[in-house]
């Protein structure tokens, strides 16, 4: 792949990463989607005046160096593709300096820029998802301003619950397939083969493939995609299509059976996002087995939790465990079906408040995609949470297919 | 000669002096060192693995961020050598391994912790000032054993 | 005292004189030894070689304006690949910055030590109080009236 031979330079912004153990795992994250990570060059000068500059002042003399390097960052400086802030997990401090430089970057300049804060248990493969969103946005602009579906083109979404495909001619929809992940080849053969039946096309004459989710880089391989590409990037792309909204500000969350993820868009370029979730109680898995102990199905869940009344049930899922003991008590107690289940929707949608939309601006439109946007009792309870209308757009499931049937489309003509 | 830890750790003007007044150094340079050359490892570009913050624990608890307990399993262990201490504050100017305000507060409370003779200074900015600091640190440091201790 | 995998040391020199410039120091150190490397920075010598040589050299090089060269060791060799910024690409090491100030003050810290060495009395430093919240009131009062 051409692009990815171009080598991107991402300045890291930190106060402490080569300290905390996690150094190496920052590099090998880097490497893999071949950036690397340098220290901005910067003006010394201006570390005397930073602290006023942004109206900020810390203890720590490590955060005046990551607002100066900011500063070198924005005002071309040092000259680099995207910019990586990172700060230890737990640390107050560092944590409002990390927001306020990604908010200063992501403001004064059109570099990508992704925050994170890590514990010296963090992986290279928890980084590398936002490694590569930050160098897809460096890299391919051009592949990310496509607009239209074009030709036939396939889409595989390999998500931890369950793997969808999409299979799309000239801008439109034709075939998809959903199926539970068991195995990600096999999963995905089968939800491609239901696709393919669907739309009537054979499979010689799809002209382009596009791969994400956690299974992507083994589907890519395995069906000799043009496009291998993670969710935050795919995602964004995807919900602004769907949703027509390609042009200005959005925020699109997704709330997927494992993780969760909240983006905020500009012209359909993912900007700030935030990703993960302390725990399943926040995501999808949690109203799956909520629909269980209920005896519904997880497609009638939603109704269900629409009729009912969150306030008359107490009920927290910040750890599913503690979810569930909630859910089993309630129930114990005589609650009716319909409050209980209008409580889970509303406590996985607080998680998502709690965790994820403190670090994400929320611009209209809302857009929620991902599985658990077709609960209708989620959207509900984002509107009702947020005060504002949220917006499901048509096949939200099936998010992460189209998206990458989307951007695989612009290799067609190749 | 005493073992004197300094802070900031990575001082140039506090391991000068110390030698100077004949005595040794407890600085970060030689944690540092003792780090990027231990066989094995490849941790770049300080070598501090996944392991160090765990053995930072010994000095702050879980809850504490990895990178005050990564900085810890360097500092730490030159704390529990040092036999006198001299503790220079200006937090304005301390980059790097002196980065993180919670780390120099641990540091710091470690060491007047410690049963040792501290001399605590501030950094000077004028002549007059800067005569008062090096001549203090001179009477302090030749007040300190100039023989080997057990 | 750090000696590298190789038995070697690195002392870092910083020459902050009005006799001695960094590159009389560099030939001093050029002359003397040939087991030695020499690596000039924007802020100091670094020398490296086995650990005597280093301490005899870089003792010689303080001898020659005493209290205006300092010595600190450093933990990497010069050039390592894991700090160098040739290798990591972009501007300078998070420490450099706290070795730019401190160098800023060796002026001071030179003068200092040579009042320290002649004996010269120490004058009481008089570091200005906090100002009392009556004589601020004072000051208040007057300013208003005035």
């Amino acid at each position: 792949m051409s692009e990815k031979d171009q080598r991107v330079k991402v300045a890291l912004v930190s106060c402490g990463s080569e300290f905390a153990g996690v150094q190496p795992q920052l590099d090998s994250a880097a490497e893999q989607v071949n950036a690397q990570l340098i220290y901005p060059e910067m003006d010394i000068s201006s570390l005397d005046t930073i602290e006023m500059e942004f109206g900020l002042q810390v203890a720590s003399a490590d955060l005046k160096l990551m607002m100066a390097r900011a500063k070198a960052v924005v005002e071309g400086t040092a000259h680099v593709d995207g910019v990586f802030v990172t700060s230890c997990f737990r640390c107050a401090e560092a944590a409002i300096v990390r927001n306020e430089v990604r908010r200063y970057i992501h403001q004064n300049s059109e570099i990508p820029v992704i925050s994170y804060s890590f514990t010296e248990r963090t992986t290279a493969a928890t980084l590398l998802t936002r490694m590569e969103a930050l160098t897809t946005i460096a890299r391919r602009r051009h592949l990310l301003a496509r607009e239209k579906q074009s030709g036939i083109t396939v889409g595989l979404d390999s998500g931890s619950t369950t793997t969808k495909a999409a299979v799309m001619r000239d801008n439109k929809l034709i075939g998809e397939g959903w199926v539970p992940t068991v195995n990600v080849i096999e999963s995905a053969r089968k939800a491609y083969d239901i696709a393919l039946e669907q739309s009537g096309i054979k499979e010689e004459d799809v002209q382009a493939i596009g791969t994400t989710g956690y299974g992507r880089f083994l589907l890519g391989e395995h069906f000799n995609a043009q496009l291998v590409q993670e969710e935050i990037t795919v995602n964004s792309k995807g919900a602004v299509y769907l949703a027509d909204t390609q042009k200005g500000p959005a925020t699109v969350i997704d709330i997927g059976g494992m993780d969760n993820k909240a983006i905020s868009v500009e012209d359909g370029i993912p900007g700030m996002f935030t990703m993960g979730g302390i725990c399943a109680g926040a995501s999808g898995r949690f109203l799956d087995m909520t629909a269980k102990r209920l005896g519904v199905e997880i497609t009638e869940l939603g109704k269900l939790a629409v009729k009912g009344m969150h306030d008359k049930v107490e009920m927290n899922s910040y750890c599913i465990v503690f979810g569930i003991q909630s859910l089993v008590n309630s129930l114990a107690q005589g609650s009716a079906a319909q409050d209980v289940a209008a409580a889970a929707c509303h406590s996985v949608v607080e998680q998502i408040f709690e965790q994820q939309l403190q670090e994400v601006e929320v611009k209209e439109p809302l857009i929620l995609v991902g599985g658990s946007s077709l609960i209708e009792g989620v959207p509900k309870a984002l509107g009702d949470l947020l005060k504002i209308d949220v917006v499901v757009p048509p096949h939200s499931q099936l998010i992460g297919a189209i998206g990458a049937a989307l951007l695989a489309s612009g290799y067609v003509e190749e | 000669m005493t073992k004197v830890f300094i802070y900031p750790t990575n001082s140039l003007i506090l391991s000068d002096l110390i030698e100077r007044f004949g005595h040794t150094p407890l600085a970060m340079m030689e944690g540092v060192h003792d780090k990027i050359t231990t066989i094995g490892i490849d941790s770049p570009p300080l070598n501090i693995t996944p392991e160090d913050p765990k053995y930072g624990l010994k000095y702050a608890a879980v809850e504490v961020p990895a990178g005050v307990r990564g900085r810890m399993s360097i500092v730490g262990p030159l704390i529990d050598k040092a036999e006198a201490a001299i503790i220079v504050d200006d937090a304005a100017i301390s980059f790097g391994c002196m980065g993180c305000a919670r780390t120099n507060e641990l540091t710091k409370f470690l060491t007047r912790d410690k049963d040792i003779p501290v001399l605590e200074l501030v950094y000077p900015y004028s002549d007059a000032e800067g005569k008062d600091f090096v001549y203090k640190i001179g009477e302090f440091l030749n007040s300190l054993p100039k023989e080997e201790q057990s | 005292m750090t000696i590298h995998e190789d038995g070697t040391l690195t002392k870092l020199v910083v020459i902050s004189s009005d006799s001695v410039l960094p590159i009389d120091a560099a030939l001093e150190i050029y002359e003397s030894e040939t087991n030695i490397t020499i690596k000039e920075t924007c802020f100091g010598t670094m020398v490296t070689g086995p650990e005597d040589t280093v301490n005899k050299v870089v003792k010689e090089v303080v001898e020659m304006d005493k209290n205006h060269i300092f010595v600190k060791e450093r933990g990497f060799p010069p050039g390592d690949d894991r700090r160098c910024r040739a290798g990591r690409g972009g501007g300078p090491r998070p420490g450099f910055h706290f070795l730019r100030n401190e160098i800023g003050m060796l002026p001071i810290i030179g003068k200092a030590l040579d009042d320290y060495d002649n004996n010269v009395p120490l004058e009481k430093v008089i570091r200005p109080e906090k100002l009392k919240v009556s004589h601020l009131k004072d000051i208040i009062k007057s300013e208003i009236t005035r």
